[in-house]
Order: C-alpha cells, then structure tokens, then sequence
C-alpha cells in the first residue's frame, strides 16, 4: 500500500441559502482499506458523499484520486472514475428481476436489443463472486432485505469499482446477513477497493474498518486509526466537547399541574409511551436515531396515526381526553425538516408568520385584516430580532436562524401553551442556536408546557427540567434535570449496539 | 442596503405572494409582447376584428372561458387540475335545460344549473382531497362521466326551448354590453378578492407551494382542496346559464374536449403555475381573453379550425415552458 490517499478530499464546503451543510471537510481513503465515516444526522456525511458521486458541486474544496484531480458532474461521470455507491435498498426497481435491476444502468444489448442471456448469466457471475446463488429472474420485490443488498452491491460491483461507498448497509441486515456483508466488504478490501462505510453503529467499524472519519456541524472533526480509538472516544467527538455555553434556566422542580398525560400510546414504531408534561416545564426527549423520539411527537398531534392509547390535556382546570388533531390545533410545532414541513419558501415573512393565526385576523368581512397582520409580523421581526430587508421579504432568502425564528415566532402568534420542537437548533451557528434555545426557556415561564428533542446533549441541557430517555419505540428512562452530561450518555450507551445519536 | 440586512433586497415576494407584484417577468413580457404582435398583425390583415360588433363578440366568448379559467384557477394554485369543468358544465346547462323544458321555472332552472355543477365539483373535491385520489384521474373520469350522462339524457340533440324570460334577462345589455361580461368581472373580481385576501385563499397558495408544511401550520388542507374544486363547479354552473342562453340551446357538445384545453391554456397564459402555488385570478382571465383573440384573429383570417388548434397547442407548450423556466431547480 502507497502512502498518499488513493482518494482524497480537502477543504470541502457548500452553503445552501440558509444552511452551511460543508465547511472544510476532508476525508482520504486508501486501496484495500475500509474507512468509517461518523457523525450525526445533518453532521455533512450525505453533501460529503454526493459532493464525490457527482449529485452535488462543491462551493469550494478539491477531490483528487490517484494523485489527479477530478470534478464529477454527474452520478454517470463519478461513475466512469471507478466510484460506485451501494444505496440502502431504496434505488431498487421492485417488479424487476435480479438481472434486470444488476444492469438497470446499462443492459447488455446484441443487435439494439437486451441480451437477456448474456445478461443473467453475468449477473449470476457477479452474485457468484458475492457467494450468492440467487436465481437472477427472481422479482426483487420478492426478495428479503439481506439479498436486496446483494443485488445492490452487484449492481455497484458490475463496474469494477475502485471506490466502494456503503450507506448504512446493515440498518435492515440480520446477524447472519451482516456476517455476509462484513466477508463480502473484506472480500472487497483483498481486491484493493476503497471502502467508505457509513453507519450508525458504532461497534461495527471495529469489526471492518482501518480508520475512521467523523464529522460534525459539516466540518471534519476527526480522523484515527480504529487501532487507537474507542468507541467512547468516537462518540465523544460526534457529539462534541460540552462547550456550547452555560444553562439559560436553571432546572427546577415546582410546576405547574400536568397540562399534558399520555397513557399507553402506540402506532407505528411507537410501544405503550407513557409520559406527562407540566405547565412551564421543559421536558427533553434524549435518545439515538431510531429511538422514535420524532415520531413520538408526530403522533401527538397527528402528523402520524395512532394505534393505541389515550390524550388528556388539562382545560378549565381539569384533564380532559383529547385527540391528536385536537392537540394540533393548540400545540405549537417546530419540525426536524425546516425548509421541508416549516416554511413556504417563496411566501413573505409576513404571510409565514401569520399563516397559523389568520382566523384571529380577520375583518367583519371575514377577509385577513392586513393592517393587523402587519402589526403582527413587524411586532414578532423585532421581538425575536429577524433579520430582514422588511416583511415581504421572501422568506427563502433568509439565513437558517432567521428561519427557524420565523417558524418559532408564527407559533408564538398563536400562544400555544404546549411546544413540541424537534430538532429546532439543526444547522443554526452558534448564535443563532442560543437565541432559540432562550425562546423555548422564555416560553416555558410564560407557563407553556414544552417538549423537546435534540441530537446534542449539551443543547438539552441548557434549558431542560427533566429527560425522557428513549430507545425503540419505548421510555426507558427518566433523568432529573441535574443530570450530568455523563448520566445523558450513559442511558445512550446503555440502550445496545446502536450507539449514535443522529 | 442597511446593515442589519443580510439578504439582498432584490427579491421581495408580494404582500404575501410569490414572484412579487410590481416585478415585471419573463412570463408577463412574452404575453404583451404576443398580445401587441396579434393586434398588430389583425390591424395590417383583418380590420374587421376592431369592429364594434367583433370586439364585442370576443367579450362575450371570453366571458364564458374567462369564467371557467376563473374557476380553474384556484384548483390549479393548490396543485389540482380539474379537466371535467367543461363537461361538467354541459351537464348542468343539459338539466336546466331539460327542468326549463317542462314547464319549469327559469330560475329554478337556472339554480338547477349551477347547484348540479357545483354538486360534482364537490364530488372531485371529496375524491381529491378526503380519498387522496389523483386530481388529473378523477377529473378525467368526471369528464367522461358527466358527458356521458349529458348526451344519454339529450339523446345527442341540442334541447331549445328555453322560456323567454330566461333570455330577456340573461341577454340584456347595459350600455351595449352583454350581461355575460359584467358576470366575469363580478367573478373575477369575487374571487380574486377571496384568493388574495381570505383565509381560503392563503390555504390555497399555501397547499400548493406546501402541503406538508401547510398541515403542520395548521391550515385545513382537505377542507381547503375539497372547496377549490366546488368552487370550480361553482363557476362552471353559472357558465352553464350564460352560455345556453346565448346559444339558445344545450348540448353535451357545449363542453367538447377543444374547451377544456382552452381552460387550461387560459390559466397557463395568464401565469397560473402548472405546478401549484402561484398565479393570480386576474391573469387567468387575461389569458382568456388572449386564447380568445387568438382563436377569433385565426378566424377572421381564415385559417383552418386545425391549424387554429395546432397553433393553441404551441401556445400552450410554449408558456409551460416559461413556467419551468420560472421554477427554481429544487
């Protein structure tokens, strides 16, 4: 093995408007080695790796392999330069053939017409090398999730890649399936492929790695050998150093009555969820991707069906059953997926600031009273100080804080007295990540009972008064709120294997 | 630019809409510049067209395509299609005309009319937005129901026989100008007052920019969908008055297939976005007005009916490819 990178990528970034998903990021990968790459949801991994599969241009940052420096384009370009991406099992063509779905990219063709033999004979051969003998005109539909990602990493192989990009191979994967995937990855090393695997799970890479990479916030933070690294020291640098700045309320244990009890809740991956939340109190959903931390908030408003379970939320005084849509219409919501589920892109700030309280608005003609809309936006633009040319600035253009301001101040509108945010400082710099966190804090005093989630411990523990730990679909713990960063990461870890929080 | 503003002040949406009103677009050129050329060229070659009688003809003919667009066009800015306005609309005219025909009311009637069409406009509307069912496949299936229905209830005859009242009021003129034209600007004017400054109308905006941004904010998404395409029954309905009274007649032919790829291209002339989201009430009828002075000039310079729909179908193509132009790359 040489000693230059067989891959390298240097000084990485990319903005979007609103959101820095790169900043420097690097990442090098050698033949016949595996490299993990780490982080958190949004920590840059997905930009990272379009950035080489040619889906997305860089802002700035060189790729060079082999000592040249390349520009993919496109997916077809990287491609051509031996790069090769094993999906999970989502690029599939269901009611196709093994075959069919191997050569989707290119079919082998005799006289313009689809050479269906010399087809399954060579998508046999490729499976074959896999140690596979999966009849090759089977639908793929009809296959399990292990054998889906044979077909998978046939189709990717069929190119003689010289770099090999698993996502998460093993999230659906049974012991046995994983074992396989791990022979066919060292199989893979021995042909002296580059391998970058990406994974959640921690313990894995110590299986089948010879380095690791982690990212976060869009910056490389990390890169060791897997020989002298832990997976505690791994987490830590994927969650990063507790250095995001002091409490903003001091936890406290006289609230209000409960506002909010939920008994017995299930649907979905969502497992007899019991759980109450007072007036004025802070409660943190803590748990790993996959934990059911967001759908758990999805299903309370009904973004999400129940199966199971029952709502009370307290209402003159007294706790009353409620449905989900009926809690939709009091609750304020900030969703994980800002410019996806929060905002209307191309409307003003005005129109997104005010489009959750326009029935408060209206003339004795029942049409919106824009003079009080105005007084609306402009008092919340300087209450929460959004930076703007103006309200009818399309809410697009704006930073990724003074976004996420603009969904936080259209629920203040509505003076909700109950707050689920998930995810709610995603993306944000620092600044801009304390001055929602003060919000949140500002609106439990005014009596709101909040619930809410993050990936960063260090955020929750500025401003909660209790923890809710989860781990697949149930509550496994409750934290008080003097937990230590410590406690936080122990009832992580404790839940096993899956290790990250994401 | 000042200080505290960390975007460039270049791109403003409108009150609350998108694009921005005052801003002049690629789109909005393109129609004028094509509006002037037609006219241009009909001043040079038929200088009937600007005959007293002709213009007002083309008022006329706009009414009832102007009033269909106008009811297209909200189900069109929440991210719909409705195909069986046309159809739907022949139907009504068919069963007020058959209800008029024996003996009934013209009012009555003419409630018959559009109280059906607004009837299975609500029918997409709950097919749409409560069954989830794809807007283009069940218009489509509307469509073909609601004409079969017209020419098995007419037996493929025109129905005449309106009662003279029906005519006396619906053919009136005020200062020499049909009543049609007055009911398309009340309607337009109704309804783009009730897009741009109702609840209603900023659900619909905000469902076709967003629908799952839009029921997180708590916009009522099905109830808002399910009224748009009411709303177009609506329109329809009252097209059905004003058009069997000045054709004297109903027929399932009223609501051909040409007719609706007017509607459409109405709408997409007048910047309605195909896409959902954006456009205006006022630009659908525009649109209106320049397919119709296009099909009319066509007329008057006697070309033939097909290239007449050969030159609407580029039209139309053409102003989609605007309106992609228009839309950022996601």
């Amino acid at each position: 093995m040489s000693d230059a990178a067989y891959l390298s990528m240097r000084g990485l970034s990319k903005s979007y408007p609103g959101v820095v998903a790169l900043r420097d990021a690097s990442l090098d990968a050698w033949r016949g080695e595996a490299v993990a790459l780490m982080g958190a949801n949004g920590a840059g991994k997905s930009t990272l790796m379009n950035v080489l599969g040619g889906v997305t241009a860089p802002d700035a940052g060189t790729v060079t392999i082999d000592g040249a420096v390349v520009r993919p384009r496109s997916p077809r370009e990287a491609l051509g330069l031996g790069i090769a991406f094993v999906h999970q099992e989502l690029a599939m063509l269901p009611s196709m053939t093994v075959a069919e779905n191997v050569f989707a990219d290119g079919f082998p063709t005799r006289f313009g017409m689809i050479d269906g033999v010399t087809m399954q004979r060579q998508a046999a051969e490729l499976l074959g090398r896999l140690g596979c003998d999966l009849p090759t005109d089977r639908a793929v539909e009809t296959l399990g999730p292990g054998d889906r990602q044979m077909v998978e990493i046939a189709r990717a192989l069929r190119r003689a890649p010289r770099i090999m990009i698993f996502d998460e191979p093993t999230s659906s994967l049974t012991n046995r399936e994983k074992r396989r995937l791990f022979d066919i990855v060292g199989g893979l090393k021995r042909d002296g492929v580059a391998i970058i695997y990406i994974t959640h799970f921690v313990d894995e890479i110590f299986d089948i790695c010879e380095r690791a990479t982690v990212m976060r916030n869009g910056a490389t933070v990390a890169t060791s050998a897997v020989a002298r690294t832990s997976p505690a020291e791994i987490v830590h640098q994927m969650l990063g150093e507790a250095d995001s700045g002091e409490r903003l309320a001091d936890p406290s244990a006289g609230f209000g009555p409960v506002a909010l009890e939920v008994r017995g809740l299930s649907g979905g991956m969502l497992r007899d969820i019991d759980l109450t939340v007072s007036a004025g109190e802070v409660v943190g959903l803590w748990g790993l991707l996959g934990s059911g931390r967001t759908e758990l908030v999805r299903a309370l408003i009904g973004l999400d069906p129940i199966e199971a379970g029952t709502l009370r939320w307290r209402s003159d005084d007294r706790l009353r059953p409620v449905t989900p849509a009926g809690l939709h219409r009091i609750a304020g919501i900030v969703t994980e997926d800002r410019r996806g589920e929060g905002l209307l892109l191309p409307l003003s700030t005005r129109a997104n600031l005010s489009l959750a309280s326009l029935r408060a608005l209206l003339t004795p003609l029942r049409l919106v009273d824009r003079g009080r809309e105005e007084s609306l936006a402009s008092d919340l633009i300087v209450r929460l100080r959004i930076k703007v040319s103006g309200s009818a600035q399309a809410v697009g253009t704006l930073s990724g804080g003074n976004q996420q301001k603009v969904v936080v101040g259209r629920w203040l509108a509505t003076k909700p007295r109950l707050f689920l945010l998930d995810e709610p400082t995603r993306g944000l710099d620092v600044g801009a990540k304390t001055e929602i966190l003060k919000l949140t804090a500002e609106l439990a005093r005014a009596g709101a009972a909040v619930l809410v989630i993050s990936s960063e411990p260090d955020e929750l523990m500025r401003i909660c008064d209790r923890y809710l730990v989860m781990s697949r679909g149930r509550i496994t713990g409750n934290l008080s709120g003097g937990a230590t960063r410590a406690d936080l990461l122990a009832a992580v870890s404790a839940a096993p294997s899956r290790m990250a929080t994401a | 630019m000042a200080a505290s503003v960390d975007q460039p002040a270049g791109r403003r949406a409108g009150w609350w809409g998108a694009g921005g009103r005052g801003a002049i677009n690629t789109r909005q050129v393109v129609t004028a510049v094509l509006f002037v050329a037609i006219l241009v060229l009909l001043g040079l070659l038929a200088p009937s067209f600007f005959r007293r009688n002709n213009l007002i003809n083309v008022l006329v003919q706009t009414s009832s395509l102007g009033l269909m667009a106008v009811g297209m066009a909200p189900v069109m800015i929440a991210g719909g299609i409705d195909l069986s306005i046309p159809a739907n609309m022949a139907l009504g005219a068919v069963l007020g005309a058959l209800f008029m025909g024996a003996g009934g009311d013209p009012v009555v009637g003419s409630l018959v009319m559009v109280g059906a069409a607004t009837l299975v406009g609500l029918l997409n509307g709950i097919a749409v937005a409560v069954l989830g069912m794809i807007p283009f496949v069940v218009t489509l299936a509307m469509m073909t129901v609601t004409t079969g229905a017209a020419v098995w209830l007419t037996h493929s005859v025109s129905l005449a026989g309106f009662p003279d009242s029906f005519f006396d009021v619906l053919l009136a003129r005020v200062g020499g100008v049909p009543l049609s034209v007055y009911v398309l600007v009340a309607a337009a004017a109704a309804v783009g007052l009730v897009m741009n400054a109702a609840p209603f109308g900023r659900y619909v905006y905000a469902i076709g920019i967003n629908p799952r941004a839009a029921r997180v904010a708590r916009v009522p998404v099905r109830a808002a969908t399910c009224a748009s395409y009411a709303l177009a029954g609506l329109m329809a309905g009252i097209t059905a008055v004003l058009l069997s009274a000045r054709l004297g007649s109903a027929s399932a032919n009223m609501g051909n297939d040409g007719v609706v790829l007017d509607v459409v291209s109405a709408c997409v002339v007048g910047g309605i976005s195909i896409y959902g989201g954006a456009g205006r009430v006022v630009g659908a009828v525009l649109g209106a007005l320049l397919i119709t002075v296009l099909s009319n000039s066509l007329n008057l310079l006697g070309v033939s009916y097909y290239l007449n729909l050969m030159v609407k179908g580029v039209v139309i193509v053409g102003f989609v490819a605007l309106d992609g132009l228009r839309r950022p790359a996601a």
